[in-house]
């Protein structure tokens, strides 16, 4: 089996390769990188115009199952990623049960690899069912295939269980994942707390919030010498605190969500619950710092924290619907509309954080091309024009903050082990 | 009343913020007419027969409802109340659900009060008959703004150029927000005071003048607009006690002396005597609080009239 995509402009991040060249894959294997490659009896993918990259990796996103699948399951959820142009994603533990066992990481990890179209890989619970009280079995859910650890969803609030939790996943080389807030501060906001959530009257959830709970987690692996990932920073102190932090040399990591890099608090202005997300959308300064973040490398890495509820969860006033939206199939076309065409950020730099990048804060073996390395590729074409659509999503989360925009450029095929999983929009199950 | 080509026929009133000066000013002029109609032996007149509202309120209100329903009496229209305590979540039927069923019913307009901000916007997006905000959360009390403004105007004859002090809990107010936007809109000047942990962040960008000080709120002001303060905001530790609220930011005679001699004295109701106000100012010279709740009703006729009529067939009831 062998599939040459001829003539695209191949961008690889991880050797700074940008040229116009050939990419020949064999038994999911890719074979050879260059110019003008001959070769018998391959399917040919005429990429003229288009941009071949690594295959998109995005170790934020929520896929649901077990427990919650009128939200989301493995199958749609890996649909909705091969769409959108991700051949790896990272879910988060905070199911139904929540995955705080080895049992559960190897179960779901072998029902994503029967079911799932593109790759899952695990991150496990840092306390047992997410209580904040006990650590759960770090080792065992790390040697059983768990990529990171992380309580997403809860800011671990017991200091000394977050110390603990760091120093114990440490010892297997891997990651904290920390939700960053302080729960008494933002317990009641909806949004982010500024001249909108006063005019609007709803409870505000402030950025002091996320920035002290930010600077607890960087001293303490700053103290403990350990590995720390920051969830989906979206304050510009927070993100200040972890640019010196690095620069003092402590091992932290962090991402922005492709939302807090691109939408203000104005979205909320109607209260369209679909605009409800945490951390909250913030204000233009804060929007700004992220991409300042991103650009000097603070910023590792752009995630979705594709988070999809139910029609009907979301379909009530502001104040009740829960937290969250769907973002794997318009993560790529905003990115590209907003941050690339603007010229805020060029090419390389993007697609880098959106593959290299989360690759290597979490150490998977994913996000470069390299000859002898498994083919994930994915196919871009960032001239097309298209417009938001939640019902031809594939995922079962049908809010976007999104809906009826239009955006110019898209992925126009997933490879994974070098079958295509998407071509033009549509999913092959 | 002189013909004017702006029309609120069928418009949602959600908030002020969306209301033009002029459509502000149509409204408190047939406010106006309304209260003159209020005052005669024979209240009822014939102009929204066959016309009718249903009273929507998921919170407790017996004021404002009462407001409404003899606003739509008088004017001759059918009007029904719905009350239902605890959020339509607890209630296990969803708001849409329960707004859905409302419309079934042929209902011309929807009084609405419910405790989430945003929801009488939710309403406007999934039904059709006309959606009067009768208070939504922390964000909007329109009618209560335009009860203020008109009471205001009734006895200072303006509304531009006066210096308004809006006294108390600003963060979960919804008479306050109200107040600030439709009254800085018309040209007031508007300074605020209040425990600071109740003064919403970024407030200033509204256009008004924060204050940290009550006395520096109150000095030379024209009028004073105390608000209710809800004791549950001390158990959430917002304030220390109830004591401490009276001794520092509530409104006495002293406290009033600072403002202009001839300064109203409003709140929204209901009042926490002694609290945010002593008896002896809320029952002194300077107190308009009765005529606000007359004026309610004339306001509230407008606006059904207005709404549901369009400043149509005024000219038989004037
Ligand atoms: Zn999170």
């Amino acid at each position: 089996m062998k599939l040459l995509l001829k003539g695209g402009r191949v961008i690889n991040p991880a050797t700074a390769y940008d040229e116009i060249a050939d990419v020949l894959i064999e038994d999911g294997i890719i074979k050879e990188i260059g110019s003008h490659i001959a070769v018998d009896n391959a399917e040919i993918y005429e990429a003229e115009g288009l941009i071949v990259t690594p295959g998109l990796v995005d170790i934020h996103v929520h896929l649901r199952e077990p427990g919650l699948e009128a939200k989301e399951d493995i199958v749609s959820g890996t649909q909705a990623a091969a769409a959108g142009g991700f051949t790896t994603v990272a879910c988060m533990p905070n199911t139904r049960p929540i995955i705080d066992n080895s049992i559960l990481v190897a179960g779901l990890k072998h029902r994503a690899q029967t079911e799932g179209i593109v790759n899952v890989e695990i991150i496990g619970a840092m306390s047992k069912s997410q209580e904040g009280k006990e650590l759960a079995e770090i080792g065992d859910m790390l040697l059983n295939g768990a990529v990171a650890i992380s309580d997403d969803g809860h800011f671990v609030n017991n200091a000394r269980l977050f110390r603990a939790g760091l120093e114990y996943a440490n010892i297997f080389g891997k990651r904290i994942i920390s939700h960053a807030e302080d729960e008494n501060l933002s317990s009641e906001g909806v949004m982010h707390e500024g001249a909108v959530s006063t005019r609007l009257g709803l409870v505000g959830n402030p950025s002091v919030s996320e920035d002290i709970a930010v600077s607890r987690d960087v001293m303490l692996a700053e103290y403990t010498n350990s590995l720390l990932h920051v969830a989906h920073v979206s304050s510009k102190n927070a993100v200040d605190i972890i640019r010196q932090a690095k620069k003092r040399g402590v091992n932290v990591t962090t991402e922005a969500t492709v939302h807090h890099l691109t939408l203000t608090d104005d979205a909320v202005i109607g209260y369209n619950t679909a605009t409800k997300v945490n951390p909250p959308l913030r204000s233009q300064d804060h929007v700004d710092a992220l991409l300042a973040g991103l650009l000097d490398g603070t910023i590792d890495a752009i995630v979705t924290d594709h988070a999809p509820h139910a029609y009907e969860e979301k379909d009530v006033e502001y104040r009740y619907a829960p937290s969250g939206f769907t973002g794997l199939e318009t993560a790529l076309g905003v990115i590209l509309t907003e941050l690339v065409h603007t010229g805020k950020i060029g090419l390389m730099q993007v697609i880098e954080k959106m593959t290299y990048g989360p690759a290597k804060v979490l150490g998977l073996n994913a996000g470069c091309l390299k000859v002898g390395g498994k083919a994930d590729i994915t196919i871009v074409n960032p001239g097309q024009e298209w417009t938001v659509d939640s019902r031809t999503f594939y995922t079962r989360g049908k809010h976007t903050p999104y809906e009826g925009k239009k955006l110019k450029g898209r992925a126009v095929a997933t490879i994974v082990g070098g079958k295509f999983v998407m071509k033009n929009g549509e999913v092959f199950a | 009343m002189a013909k004017s080509n702006i029309s609120l026929k069928n418009r949602d009133i959600l908030d002020l913020d969306t209301l033009s000066t002029e459509e502000i000013n149509l409204i408190l002029k047939t406010a106006g007419e309304m209260k003159n109609i209020m005052n005669r032996d024979i209240k009822k007149v014939p102009t929204l027969r066959g016309k009718s509202i249903i009273n929507l309120f998921f919170e407790p209100s017996t004021r404002t409802r009462t407001s409404f329903e003899l606003a739509g009496k008088y004017l001759g229209a059918d009007v029904v109340n719905i009350t239902t305590s605890g959020s339509s979540v607890v209630k296990g039927e969803s708001l849409r659900d329960t707004l859905l069923t409302v419309e079934s019913m042929r209902v011309d307009a929807i009084v609405m009060r419910h405790e989430a901000s945003g929801a009488a916007e939710f309403a406007a997006k999934v039904v059709k008959p006309v959606i009067i905000n009768a208070g939504d959360g922390a964000h909007a009390h329109p009618t209560q703004g335009l009860l203020d403004m008109f009471t205001i105007q009734e006895r200072k004859g303006r509304l531009t150029g006066l210096k308004v002090a809006i006294i108390g809990d600003i963060l979960y107010s919804r008479v306050a927000r109200t107040n600030i936007c439709g009254l800085t809109k018309m040209g007031a000047e508007v300074h605020v005071a209040g425990p600071a942990p109740l003064i919403p962040r970024e407030l200033a960008a509204m256009g008004v003048t924060v204050h940290q000080r009550v006395e520096d709120a109150l000095e030379g002001a024209d009028v004073v607009d105390v608000l209710r303060i809800q004791l549950e905001r001390q158990k959430k530790g917002l304030f220390p006690s109830a004591r401490e609220y009276a001794r520092i930011f509530g409104i006495n005679k002293a406290r009033l002396a600072l403002a202009k001699p001839d300064a109203l004295l409003m709140h929204p109701g209901p009042m926490n005597r002694g609290l945010e106000i002593s008896p002896e100012v809320a029952y002194g010279d300077q107190s308009v609080i009765c005529d606000e709740v007359q004026n309610g009703v004339a306001v509230r006729m407008a606006l059904l009239f207005l709404v549901l009529m369009g400043g149509k067939n005024i000219e038989v009831i004037a």
